[in-house]
C-alpha cells in the first residue's frame, strides 16, 4: 500500500483533474511526432511530475512504466567513485543531478552520451528516440548546465530532454530557449478541494467542507502537501470534523518561527550564537538553507516595521544568492541574520534618540 | 680508499644499543616488557595470550622503528616486516571494478598475515650478514623487497615479530574493511600463534583541508587521516589483546646526547669527511627539529657536508664566520613546517593587535620593547577621504605574510575556525555584522568551480576579520573552539542517509510508476508527522525506515553538545592533533551504534 499522494495519482493525462488546456497540449505534442525538449516548471506540488509521467505514456505506452532501478558508478576526473540511483524502462531514464552536488556535470555527460549513442533498438517502439528526465534542473550547477546546452542540440536525432524545476531563473538563457517552456501552475482553492474530495471518495469518506477548505488553504496550491496532511489528519483521527481538527505545522517551520522570534527579541553577540546554534540544527536536519532563509525572513518581516521590511528583504536576497556560489551556507545565513540584528537595533536606537530630540 | 659509504646517517648510526636510543627510557622499558609478555617471559605466562597487537603511535621521527629494531637486537627476535607492492594493484584493465579471480592486495595481505602469526619459517632465506644490516637500518632496510612482498631476515629458530608499518591504503573503505578482517582473524588465532604484530602508526598532523559541504558528499564519508581509530576495527579499540604505546616528540636533552655521540662516532672514524658543525649550529638544529630526530639527523649530515664544500677543514676564520652563515642555511634547510599552532594563529588574528596598542599589564619588559620594535617599523597607512573616514584603522602589527607562510591551515578552515569564534571578540553587533559579511563575502567570492577559486581567500579572510574587530579587543579571558560546522556535516549526511532510505521506501511502494515523484526536497520538507501518524498506526505493510527522524524531528530546545576547545600549549602539530582525538571516539562510536541511537529515540516517541 503506498501513500495516498501516490495511489490516487493521475496515470495518464485523461485523468488529470485541472490545467485540461495544458494537457490536451501535451497529448497533441506526443501524437505530432515532433516532439521538442520540453521545460516544465512551476511551484511543487503543482503536478509537474504527473504530467511528465502522463506525457510519457502517452509517448510510449505501458511499456514505460516497466522500470528498473539501477545504481551506477560515475568516475570523476579525480577519480572519486560516484554511486547514483538511476530510474529507467526501455524508453527513458530519470536522473536527480543534484544529488551528487558539484559533480552533476560528469554525470550528465556520461549518461546523455550513453543515451545518445545508443539507438532505439525496439522496433515496436513508438518513437525513434528516447526520452532524458531531468529533476531539479535548477539546482544544476553552472558546469552541468553548460554540458547540457551542447548536447541538446548534437543529440537531437536520438534523445529529447526533459527538464523539471521549479523556476526558470536559475537555468541559464541557452537552455530556456531550447526547450518548450510548460508552466505547471499551482491549482486553485477549488480545484484542490476538487482533488481532495475525489481522493475520500476514493478511501471511501467524505471530507467536510470545512476541513478541506482548511487543508486546501495550508496547502497553499501543493497538493502533494494537501494530500499528506489529510492523510495524516485521516490517520490521527477518524472524525474528519473540524472544530477538534488542527493541523500541525512540519518541524521544521515551526522551529524556523521560533528562530525569528530569537532574532527580533534581542540582539547581541551572545544571541547570534545563539541563532547560531538553531541554524546549524536546521542544516543538520537537511532543511535547504534557502528555505530556512525564506521561511525566517517571512517571519521576520511580518513582526518589524514597515520602514524595515524592504530592507531585510533585500539583504535575505543578496545572502541568499551568495548563498548558491559559496561552500559554507551557514556564514550566509548568520551573516544574514546579523544583519537583521543590526539593522533592527539601529532603527530602535535611531527612534530612541529622535525620542530623546523632542524631549528639548 | 675503500668505498664510500652513501647511506644517511640515520641508517648508519642507528641506534644499537638503548643508550643510543634517544627516547625516554621508560617508554623503552614497556615495549621490552610487551615484548618479552608477548614471548612468553612474563612470571606467569599467562598474559602472552593478550600480547597480539602493540601499536606505536607518535609523530614523525620519534623512533619507534628504531626501539623496535634496537630491541630485536636486544631480545634476540626476527622482524617480518609487510611491504605494500604498487606493481600489481591494477594489474587488469581499469575499467574492471569486480575483478573476482585476481587476488588483491587486500588478499595478499590476509594471506601474510595468517601465515606470518601461525607458520614457523622452514626456509632460512638469508645470509647473516644481511640480517645485521637489517636491523642496523631503520625504515629503510637494505633488503630487497622479495617477490612474496615480505622481507624475511630469518634463522628458523629465533622468534620473530610481525612489523606493519607500510600500512595498506586504509583510507578506502573496500581495503580498510578487509585490513580490518584480517586484523580480527589474527587476534582470533588461538595460542597457537607464533607471532606478535607490531602496527606503527606516524600520526600525521591534520594539514587543514576542509570537507566542503555541497554535495561533495562522497568526500567527507571517508576520514582523513591514518590514525588508530580507523587502522584497527571499532571493536578491538579497547580490547586487551591490543596495547597502544604513545612515543612523543623527542626531548632536546636527549637528541642533544644523541646527536653528540652520533659526531663522535663519526668524526671518530678515519674515513670521516666534513666538518664538526659549533655548538650553535647543534644547538639550532636541535631546536629547530620539533622533536624530530630523523629530520634533525639529516640536518646534521648536510650541516658537515655542506661546510665542506665551502671551507677546507681548519682554514683559518672558518669558525668564526661560520656562525650567521650556519644559521641562515639550516634556517633553509631544515625549516620543516614550522607551523604556527592554530591556537596562535588565531590569538594573532583575533586580537587584532595593531600600532601603538598599550602592552597589556602581564607583558614583560621585554615583550614592550619587541612590541616598540614593531610599531617603528610600521608605516602608517595613507589618510583616507571623509566619507571612508569611518574605514581609518592604525596600522596593524600582524604580518599577513608572514601569517600566510606560517599558517598551519588553509584559508576555508580559518575562516571556519573564526566563525566559530568571532562573537566573543566583538563588543557590538555592527562589528559583528561586517565581520561576517566579509566572511560570507570570501567564501561566496570567485565562482560555483573550484578552478575560479579565489587566491587570495586567506589574505581576504584574516585581513577581513581584523578590519571588523574592534581595536584594542577587549580581553575577557576569550576561549578558542573547534569548528561545530564539522559535527553538523556529519548529522547532514545522516539525514541525507535518512531521506534515501525514505525515497526508497516509497519508491518501492509505487511498484511501477514511470517517474519517481519524490525528491529529496519534497521528502524533507513533506509532512514529517504522517511519517509518524503512519509509523504509530503501523499502517503500511512495509514499515516506513525509521531513519527518517534525522531529518523530520526537531526539537527546538534541543541543547547541542559540548565544544571542544582548542588545546594551547606546546608546538604545532602533536598537540592540534589531541582535540581532533577527543571527538574522534564520538565519531567512531557512533557509527557503530546507529541501531541504539534510534532505538532509544523510539522510546522517546512511544
Amino acid at each position: 500500500m503506498s501513500l495516498w499522494v501516490d495511489k490516487h495519482r493521475p496515470r495518464s493525462l485523461d485523468q488529470l483533474h485541472y490545467h485540461h488546456a495544458l494537457s490536451a497540449r501535451l497529448k497533441a505534442l506526443a501524437a505530432s511526432g515532433d516532439f521538442p525538449h520540453m521545460l516544465f516548471y512551476g511551484p511543487s506540488g503543482a503536478g509537474k511530475k504527473t504530467r511528465i509521467a502522463g506525457t510519457l505514456l502517452e509517448l510510449f505506452g505501458k511499456g514505460v512504466e516497466k522500470l528498473k532501478i539501477d545504481q551506477r558508478v560515475f568516475l570523476t576526473p579525480t577519480k572519486r567513485k560516484l554511486d547514483v540511483n538511476i530510474v529507467q524502462s526501455n524508453f527513458h531514464i530519470e536522473i536527480t543531478p543534484s544529488e551528487v552536488g558539484n559533480y552533476d556535470r560528469v554525470v550528465i555527460q556520461e549518461i546523455l552520451k550513453e543515451i545518445a549513442q545508443t539507438q532505439q533498438v525496439d522496433l515496436s517502439a513508438k518513437q525513434k528516440f528516447k526520452l532524458v528526465v531531468i529533476h531539479e534542473a535548477d539546482s544544476l550547477t553552472r558546469d552541468a548546465q553548460a554540458a547540457l546546452r551542447r548536447t541538446m542540440e548534437k543529440y537531437m536525432t536520438n534523445m529529447r530532454l526533459i527538464l523539471c524545476a521549479n523556476s526558470t531563473s536559475k537555468l541559464i538563457a541557452p537552455i530556456r530557449s531550447r526547450c518548450l517552456l510548460m508552466r505547471v501552475a499551482a491549482p486553485s482553492e477549488e480545484e484542490m478541494r476538487a482533488v481532495l474530495d475525489y481522493v475520500g471518495k476514493r478511501e471511501g469518506f467524505a471530507i467536510p467542507d470545512d476541513t478541506a477548505r482548511l487543508i486546501a488553504q495550508d496547502a497553499n496550491g501543493n497538493v502533494r502537501k494537501a494530500l499528506l496532511v489529510l492523510e495524516a489528519l485521516k490517520m490521527q483521527n477518524t472524525d474528519l470534523s473540524s472544530s477538534a481538527l488542527s493541523i500541525a505545522k512540519p518541524d521544521w517551520e515551526t522551529y524556523c518561527h521560533k528562530v525569528a522570534d530569537m532574532i527580533i527579541q534581542e540582539q547581541s553577540p551572545a544571541r547570534v550564537m545563539e541563532v547560531r546554534a538553531k541554524l546549524y540544527e536546521l542544516l543538520s536536519h537537511c532543511i535547504p538553507p534557502s528555505v530556512v532563509i525564506k521561511t525566517i525572513a517571512e517571519k521576520v518581516v511580518d513582526q518589524v516595521d514597515d520602514a524595515l521590511k524592504a530592507d531585510i528583504m533585500h539583504w535575505a536576497a543578496i545572502y541568499e544568492a551568495r548563498m548558491r556560489v559559496g561552500n559554507k551556507k551557514i556564514f550566509h545565513l548568520e551573516a544574514w541574520v546579523v544583519k537583521v540584528m543590526s539593522l533592527y537595533k539601529h532603527f530602535f536606537l535611531g527612534f530612541d534618540m529622535d525620542a530623546g530630540f523632542d524631549d528639548f | 680508499m675503500c668505498t664510500l659509504d652513501t647511506r644517511l646517517w640515520v641508517d648508519r648510526y642507528g641506534p644499537t644499543n638503548e643508550d643510543d636510543l634517544a627516547v625516554h627510557k621508560r617508554k623503552v622499558q614497556d615495549v621490552r616488557h610487551w615484548l618479552s609478555e608477548a614471548f612468553g617471559n612474563d612470571p606467569s605466562g599467562k598474559l602472552k595470550k593478550y600480547r597480539r597487537i602493540l601499536v606505536l603511535t607518535g609523530p614523525a621521527g620519534t623512533a619507534k622503528t628504531a626501539t623496535v629494531r634496537m630491541l630485536s637486537d636486544e631480545l634476540g627476535f626476527d622482524v617480518l616486516e609487510w611491504r605494500n607492492t604498487m606493481d600489481e594493484r591494477f594489474s587488469r584493465s581499469e575499467g574492471d571494478w569486480d575483478g573476482v579471480e585476481y587476488e588483491g592486495l587486500a588478499e595478499k595481505f590476509r594471506t601474510f598475515l595468517t601465515r606470518a602469526s601461525t607458520c614457523r619459517p622452514i626456509f632460512v632465506s638469508q645470509t647473516q650478514s644481511s640480517q645485521t644490516q637489517s636491523t642496523q637500518g631503520s625504515r629503510t632496510s637494505q633488503i630487497p623487497p622479495s617477490s612474496s612482498s615480505s622481507s624475511t631476515s630469518a634463522s628458523s629458530s629465533r622468534r620473530r615479530v610481525i612489523l606493519l608499518e607500510d600500512l595498506p591504503n586504509i583510507l578506502h573503505p573496500a581495503t580498510q574493511a578487509s585490513f580490518h578482517l584480517a586484523l580480527d582473524d589474527f587476534v582470533a588465532t588461538p595460542d597457537g600463534g607464533v607471532s606478535p604484530l607490531i602496527i606503527i602508526i606516524s600520526d600525521a598532523g591534520l594539514r587543514g583541508e576542509d570537507a566542503e559541504e555541497g554535495g561533495a558528499r562522497w568526500r567527507s564519508r571517508s576520514k582523513e587521516a591514518i590514525d588508530m581509530r580507523n587502522v584497527l576495527p571499532p571493536h578491538l579499540h579497547n580490547s586487551p589483546y591490543v596495547t597502544q604505546i604513545s612515543f612523543n616528540p623527542i626531548a632536546p636533552t636527549y637528541m642533544r646526547t644523541a646527536l653528540k655521540s652520533m659526531l663522535d662516532r663519526h668524526f671518530s672514524s678515519p674515513s670521516a669527511v666534513g666538518t664538526r658543525p659549533t655548538k650553535d649550529v647543534l644547538e639550532l638544529i636541535v631546536e629547530s627539529s620539533n622533536g624530530d630526530i630523523r629530520s634533525a639527523i639529516n640536518a646534521l649530515q648536510f650541516a658537515c657536508t655542506a661546510d665542506h664544500g665551502t671551507h677546507k677543514p681548519g682554514a683559518k676564520g672558518s669558525k668564526k664566520g661560520k656562525g650567521p652563515s650556519a644559521t641562515v642555511m639550516l634556517e633553509a634547510v631544515t625549516r620543516r613546517e614550522q607551523s604556527l599552532a592554530l591556537f596562535h594563529l588565531l590569538g594573532k588574528i583575533m586580537y587584532n593587535k595593531r600600532k601603538g596598542d598599550p602592552s597589556g599589564q602581564s607583558s614583560s619588559a621585554k615583550d614592550v620593547r619587541r612590541e616598540k620594535e614593531i610599531d617603528a617599523g610600521l608605516k602608517d597607512p595613507p589618510p583616507l577621504p571623509p566619507h571612508y573616514k569611518h574605514h581609518e584603522r592604525r596600522a596593524s602589527r600582524v604580518d599577513i605574510e608572514t601569517l600566510y607562510a606560517d599558517t598551519p591551515i588553509d584559508a576555508s578552515l580559518l575562516s571556519l575556525y573564526i566563525h566559530q569564534n568571532y562573537t566573543q571578540y566583538c563588543d557590538t553587533l555592527d562589528e559583528c555584522e561586517a565581520l561576517m559579511d566579509s566572511l560570507s563575502w570570501v567564501d561566496s567570492s570567485g565562482g560555483e568551480s573550484w578552478h575560479q577559486a579565489n587566491p587570495y581567500q586567506f589574505h581576504l579572510v584574516a585581513l577581513g576579520t581584523m578590519h571588523a574587530l574592534p581595536n584594542p579587543v577587549p580581553r575577557r579571558n576569550q576561549k578558542s573552539f573547534k569548528p561545530a560546522f564539522f559535527e553538523t556535516l556529519r548529522q547532514q549526511h545522516e539525514a541525507e542517509d535518512g531521506v534515501r532510505d525514505v525515497q526508497l521506501w516509497l519508491q518501492r511502494q509505487l511498484g511501477s510508476w514511470p517517474v519517481s515523484s519524490w525528491g529529496s526536497r519534497d521528502v524533507v520538507l513533506g509532512s514529517g508527522s504522517l511519517w509518524r501518524a503512519a509509523e504509530r498506526a503501523g499502517a503500511f505493510a512495509e514499515p516506513i525506515p525509521s531513519t527518517h527522524r534525522r531529518f523530520s524531528q526537531l526539537e527546538f530546545a534541543h541543547v547541542r553538545g559540548g565544544l571542544v576547545e582548542i588545546a594551547q600549549e606546546g608546538e604545532a602539530v602533536p598537540d592540534e592533533a589531541t582535540p581532533q582525538r577527543v571527538d574522534r571516539p564520538l565519531a567512531g562510536a557512533d557509527d557503530s551504534v546507529t541501531g541504539n541511537f534510534l532505538s532509544d529515540d523510539d522510546i522517546e516517541e512511544w
